[in-house]
């Protein structure tokens, strides 16, 4: 019989990972389904489960002059109430579509971005924010680059030892709006075909500053759009959704398969994109809501 | 195995668990308490839609273990005696149901919006909120009815604060 272990402090948790393999669990959302074929997740039968869940210094958001840190623990539930800059509205949102109210409460985010899968909503949000991976073993803590944490499909850099410990995010640039669009089969409880996350940034004159944007879901893992970004600095904010050009889009890889062809994908994160820059010129300020 | 403790309907109880017991499987095999069901066993169906400390939640995602020290409402703890949840009534009324088997889950969705939402729910969001929530067979257009009437009549007999 495995054995289960559920610490209270991360300095527990920390040893009971080094010591032994363990199926780490956070809201069981990902862990849970992807088991229940019956056999059940029959596998604590051979691996001991580490329940991260208890661990209270992992559930805080702290916002501070120059970045906001998301504890591990932080769901779904608790980003799409935060009080947030402009910037996070795009993951706010994307916050509001994950599996509904019930998995919301339980899921979090950094178990969206462990599980890494091509179709997790999170990363493009992410992506799009600059964020870095907080992790921590026996051994220390170090941070990792969102784009650099996953590393392809369902696999990221987290060692045997470790456990992630909070997103990190630098403070947006003054004037930034984030926003995200998902396509799925049908509107509710769907995982997406494609989707995207940007954060633009304009100036009083409405002259493009900053800008980021990811696709995901059309590449192993999702991907920043780096010449659609630089096309857009430097243009006013209303031009946006007609600077978009085929060729900005070659860091994508669509495959097909069960929910859309790789050709579809290749078009529909085109339109996606495009939308999203039509709402975000058309109402810069306001859409948290 | 694990002890657990918790609250389940207002009373205290406790049991030794295997760990990786779902609390789905705690609340009806060990607690008898058959009114949460289990629809489809990969969290998308919401037949075993539970509150746990005061949140929705599905039972088949959670181990009875994670659930320690926690107050739990099961569809079972929202009558008192023979009087209906005005919520429960509600679907009465207006014909919520067919088979039936979404039913508790969709009443402890219900409840759960309502009082989130201090009973100012509009179709829309009732529709949005709804998501995770499968019914196979009503066409969901009662139970959007039922939902609306339910919170009003939570409003006014003051449910949604008091819970
Ligand atoms: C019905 C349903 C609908 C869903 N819809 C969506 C959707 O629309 N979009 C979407 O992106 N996802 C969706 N999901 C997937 C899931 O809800 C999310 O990915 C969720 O954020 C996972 O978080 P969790 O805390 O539940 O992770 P868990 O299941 O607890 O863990 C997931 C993985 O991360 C690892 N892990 C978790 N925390 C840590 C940590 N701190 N350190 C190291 N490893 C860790 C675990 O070992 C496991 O491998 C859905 C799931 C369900 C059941």
């Amino acid at each position: 019989m495995a054995a289960y272990f559920r610490p209270t402090t991360l300095e527990e948790a920390l040893a009971v990972r080094a010591a032994q393999p363990v199926t780490v669990l956070a809201g069981g959302t990902d862990v849970y389904p992807i088991r229940a074929n019956k056999v059940g997740w029959g596998d604590m039968h051979r691996d001991d489960v580490l329940d991260i869940s208890a661990i209270a210094e992992l559930k805080e958001i702290e916002q501070t002059a120059d970045r906001l840190r998301f504890g591990a623990l932080t769901t779904w539930s608790q980003m799409r109430r935060a009080d947030l800059p402009e910037a996070f509205a795009g993951y706010q949102a994307a916050s509001r579509d994950v599996g509904g109210v019930q998995v919301q409460n339980r899921g979090t985010l950094v178990g969206n971005i462990c599980t890494a899968s091509p179709a997790g909503d999170g990363i493009p949000c992410l992506l799009s924010l600059d964020a870095e991976i907080e992790l921590a073993s026996a051994r220390g803590r170090r941070t990792v680059p969102i784009q650099d944490f996953i590393t392809g499909y369902r696999q990221t850099v987290c060692g045997h030892d470790e456990l992630v410990t909070a997103i990190l995010i630098p403070r947006p640039p003054a004037g930034a709006v984030g926003d995200f669009l998902k396509l799925g089969a049908r509107r509710y409880l769907v995982i997406s075909i494609a989707m995207v996350a940007a954060v633009i940034a304009a100036d009083d004159t409405g002259v493009i500053h900053h800008a980021s944007v990811a696709v995901g879901a059309c590449s192993e893992v999702a991907k920043r759009l780096h010449d659609l970004e630089a096309a857009l600095l430097g243009q006013p904010l209303a031009s946006a959704p007609d600077l978009i050009e085929h060729a900005h889009f070659a860091a994508l890889k669509p495959i097909g398969d069960l929910r859309a062809s790789g050709h579809y994908r290749d078009s529909a994160a085109r339109d996606l994109v495009r939308d999203l820059f039509v709402r975000l010129s058309a109402e810069p300020k306001r859409r948290a809501a | 195995m694990p002890k657990v403790s918790m609250t389940v309907n207002g009373q205290a109880v406790s049991a030794d668990v295997e760990a990786r017991t779902l609390l789905v499987d705690f609340i009806r095999e060990q607690l008898r308490l058959t009114g949460t069901h289990v629809g489809c066993d990969t969290s998308q169906c919401g037949a075993c839609v539970v509150h746990v400390d005061g949140r929705a939640l599905k039972s088949c995602t959670t181990l009875a273990a994670q659930c320690e020290g926690a107050s739990v409402t099961t569809i079972e703890g929202l009558a008192k005696g023979d009087d209906l949840h005005p919520m429960q009534e509600a679907f009465r009324e207006n014909h919520g149901l067919q088979c039936g088997f979404c039913t508790p889950g969709m009443i402890m969705s219900a409840v759960d919006m309502v009082k989130r939402h201090g009973g100012k729910l509009d179709e829309q969001t009732i529709r949005h909120e709804l998501e995770g929530n499968l019914c196979r067979c009503t066409g969901y257009h009662n139970i959007v009815k039922a939902i609306a009437a339910g919170s009003e009549a939570m409003t006014s007999s003051g449910r949604v604060a008091a819970e």
